[in-house]
């Protein structure tokens, strides 16, 4: 059965239809992604109407091919021009455009699409191995564990906004509530519409998350009047020669760098709501820690490259493997594609794989293939890059903002639907000038819906109150999510005391500990084993800081000089 | 009024806001039987979002007074926000004639009004929004009604034709 459903996965990715599309996605992505300030994200959400009438592995594979690309675009402009083309590659510029800089352009473009190849295969082999385990993890959820695990997405969610965590949390609690508009999908009951009838079917996802995240992101890029009538970039150097053979050799050469920030790019992905942007800085700063030349970091070191552009690839990986086993999305990108599910009414969950077999292993191939035309179409898109970076941003704005009009509309035939775009553009653009988040509004637009019903469900299931209200701390999955959530939401706090108070010499190793509690009444011996090792490091870790007097450690300041 | 800044006025519109949709909560049907209410989840978020937000307006307050005032007063703020508030109302006008006008109309002239509001207005220039607004409208409607087959509106005076 597995493999008849993987030969019709294969035989439908395999189209010539399918494969002309990947191709067509992987090529935008790669330009769009070049393009500074236009994310990812936005791409992936303009390719989305387009995919509305095709099948649904056809428009998925599509959207891969644009989210692969993508990722691999920003290396072009950040080493050829020391700007990121996508937040992913920051940390790629590093390196990246200081080796160009030496006169290596070819062997650091080379480096960094090479190396996006190989952490987007590692991650690739990761997703097909790992995700059908994490669902088979997932149909142990009960709706309580359900409900905790959506706390602790967005709870984390606003936790990587830093020092903006509160209006982080703000924005994913008015996410919530902006689900809450319209008729409720559990008793079909209007509410939260004003009197007003247009507002009782409620916001669409997708409108909503183009008028916060699109429309709002344009704006931003035209704000300033001078720089929006400039070309996208005032010079863009010429196309170069990439040094493909060189940059293999040296990558094997690097083969624990490429795996060590493969490995953290699919932990980051997985992770609710972080992405590419967090898992490259983390990748290059493990990377020089690891390194035994770290004073070369920062110099045009082609492990500097290595590091963050196989990480970002990586994450895209983990970020589709919540996706399909737990119905959660990684970062926006996964929103949107879970917005695409949605409209071929597939719905993630963690029966997903088995029930949606053919589509599953399509999703799997299709992020397998996207890796190989990525590394055939760069050399063309660099050529494209280059002359769509002649373009003023203002032209690019009102093009997309028409475009986006028109996939709207396009959605559900409905105007209603372009006057949520609007609406929810001012708001993305004024939390945008407030310096609110967007990304935890989003994921609680999405997972609002999520929350709702499977509070309700416990609440149906429980027989009394005090069950209903006991089973989010005595479920063992239920509490370990609700910990999670806790830490996360002290994590921005132990970030900034790092180094300066001594509390944060506890923080790890309590965490563990806590965590380890939940884990020791889950089923199975594998996860009573971590749960034991969880307390034996945390036990460690604190008898070792208090034989060293609770000395505070010297503060490695990578990431303060990653963000000089 | 020396320690209100923009976060102290953020959090109230969003406290004002709250209060309204909590009043509404107030509005939604009860249910007889044993099922959590209708009202139960926005009220659940509504007093998340006012915990919060109270932190979030003493956070403010213990700022005190922006640092870096950008002045100007109404016309300055227009000023700095004149290209996203041009963009505003040339979208709401696009959809409010969109009846009329229909998306190809409507489009082209939304996006050579917005690329004339936003970039240089010279003879030369024109012609280059006019062009780009034809090309790029022309194309994305046509592929949308022919390639995926879906029905734009077609707008009354399209309709006469």
């Amino acid at each position: 059965m597995m493999w008849e459903n993987f030969t019709e996965a294969l035989y439908t990715v395999f189209q010539l239809k399918t494969m002309l599309l990947m191709f067509l996605g992987t090529g935008a992505g790669l330009i769009a992604g070049a393009i500074p300030g236009f994310t990812i994200a936005m791409a992936v959400i303009l390719t989305l109407p387009f995919t509305f009438s095709m099948p649904p592995l056809q428009g998925l594979a599509t959207m891969i091919g644009v989210f692969v690309g993508g990722l691999s675009g920003g290396l072009m402009s950040g080493i050829l021009t020391g700007i990121p083309g996508t937040p992913s590659s920051i940390a790629t510029t590093f390196d990246g455009f200081t080796m160009a800089r030496a006169g290596r352009p070819g062997l650091a473009l080379g480096l960094g699409v090479w190396s996006s190849f190989f952490g987007g295969l590692i991650s690739a082999v990761a997703l097909v191995l790992l995700a059908p385990l994490l669902a088979d993890l997932g149909l142990e959820f009960g709706p309580w564990d359900y409900f905790s695990l959506v706390l602790f997405a967005l709870t984390i969610t606003a936790s990587l906004a830093g020092t903006n965590m509160l209006k982080g949390l703000i924005a994913g609690v008015i996410g919530l509530l902006v689900r809450t508009i319209g008729e409720d999908d559990i008793n079909g009951i209007a509410r939260l519409n004003f009197g007003m009838d247009s507002l009782k079917a409620g916001f669409q996802f997708l409108p909503v998350l183009i008028g916060l995240f699109a429309f709002g992101q344009l704006l931003s890029d035209v704000k300033d009047r001078v720089r929006a009538r400039q070309p996208l970039m005032a010079d863009t150097g010429k196309a170069v020669k990439v040094e493909h053979l060189e940059a293999i050799k040296t990558i094997f050469r690097s083969w624990i760098n490429l795996l060590r920030s493969s490995a953290i790019g699919i932990f980051v992905g997985v992770l609710p709501a972080a992405g590419g942007s967090i898992s490259n800085i983390l990748a290059y700063d493990q990377a020089k820690k690891a390194s035994k030349t770290p004073e070369k970091f920062g110099t045009g070191t082609a492990d500097g490259i290595i590091a963050p552009e196989s990480a970002n690839n990586a994450t895209a990986g983990g970020a589709l493997m919540i996706l399909m086993a737990l119905g959660i999305p990684g970062d926006v990108v996964a929103a949107v594609m879970l917005g695409a599910l949605l409209i071929h009414d597939v719905v993630p969950s963690p029966s997903f794989i088995t029930d949606n077999a053919v589509l599953a292993y399509g999703i799997f191939i299709a992020f397998f293939l996207a890796h190989p035309i990525m590394i055939m179409l760069q050399a063309v898109c660099l050529r494209g890059f280059l002359l769509v970076t002649r373009v003023p941003m203002y032209t690019l704005a009102a093009v997309i903002l028409a475009y986006c009009a028109i996939g709207v509309f396009a959605l559900e035939n409905s105007t209603h639907d372009l006057w949520t775009v609007l609406i929810f553009g001012v708001v993305g653009y004024a939390m945008r000038v407030l310096k609110f988040p967007i990304a935890p509004m989003i994921l609680g637009v999405v997972l609002g819906n999520m929350a709702e019903l499977n509070l309700s469900r416990a609440y149906a299931t429980a027989s009394d109150m005090t069950m209903f209200v006991s089973w989010f701390v005595l479920r063992p999955w239920s509490a370990f999510f609700l910990l999670l959530g806790v830490f996360s939401v002290g994590f921005p706090w132990y970030q900034q005391a790092y180094g300066k108070k001594k509390w944060t010499l506890v923080y790890i190793p309590l965490m563990a500990m806590f965590l380890a509690l939940p884990m020791f009444f889950m089923q199975g011996k594998v996860r009573t084993f971590v749960a034991a090792a969880l307390l034996v490091w945390a036990a460690y870790a604190l008898w070792k800081r208090h034989r060293g007097g609770w000395k505070l450690e010297a503060v490695d300041n990578h990431f303060a000089e990653i963000k000089g | 009024m020396s320690r209100v800044n923009t976060d102290t006025v953020c959090a109230i519109v969003i406290l004002a806001a709250g209060g309204a949709f909590f009043r509404a909560t107030y509005d939604i049907e009860k249910m007889d039987y044993r099922s959590l209410g209708a009202e139960v989840w926005p009220r659940v978020v509504l007093i998340l979002l006012f915990v919060l937000t109270f932190a979030y307006l003493f956070q403010s307050l213990k700022q005190g007074r922006d640092e870096k005032s950008e002045g100007g007063g109404v016309i300055g703020w227009i000023g700095r926000y004149q290209n996203a508030l041009w963009c505003y109302a040339l979208f709401a006008g696009f959809l409010l004639t969109m009846n009329y006008l229909g998306m190809l109309i409507g489009g082209t002239l939304f996006v050579f009004l917005t690329l004339t509001a936003l970039g240089e207005r010279t003879l030369r220039a024109f012609a280059v929004h006019a062009a780009v607004s034809l090309i790029s409208v022309g194309f994305m409607w046509s592929v949308f009604t022919y390639g995926i087959k879906v029905i734009l509106p077609q707008g009354e005076i399209f309709s006469a034709w």
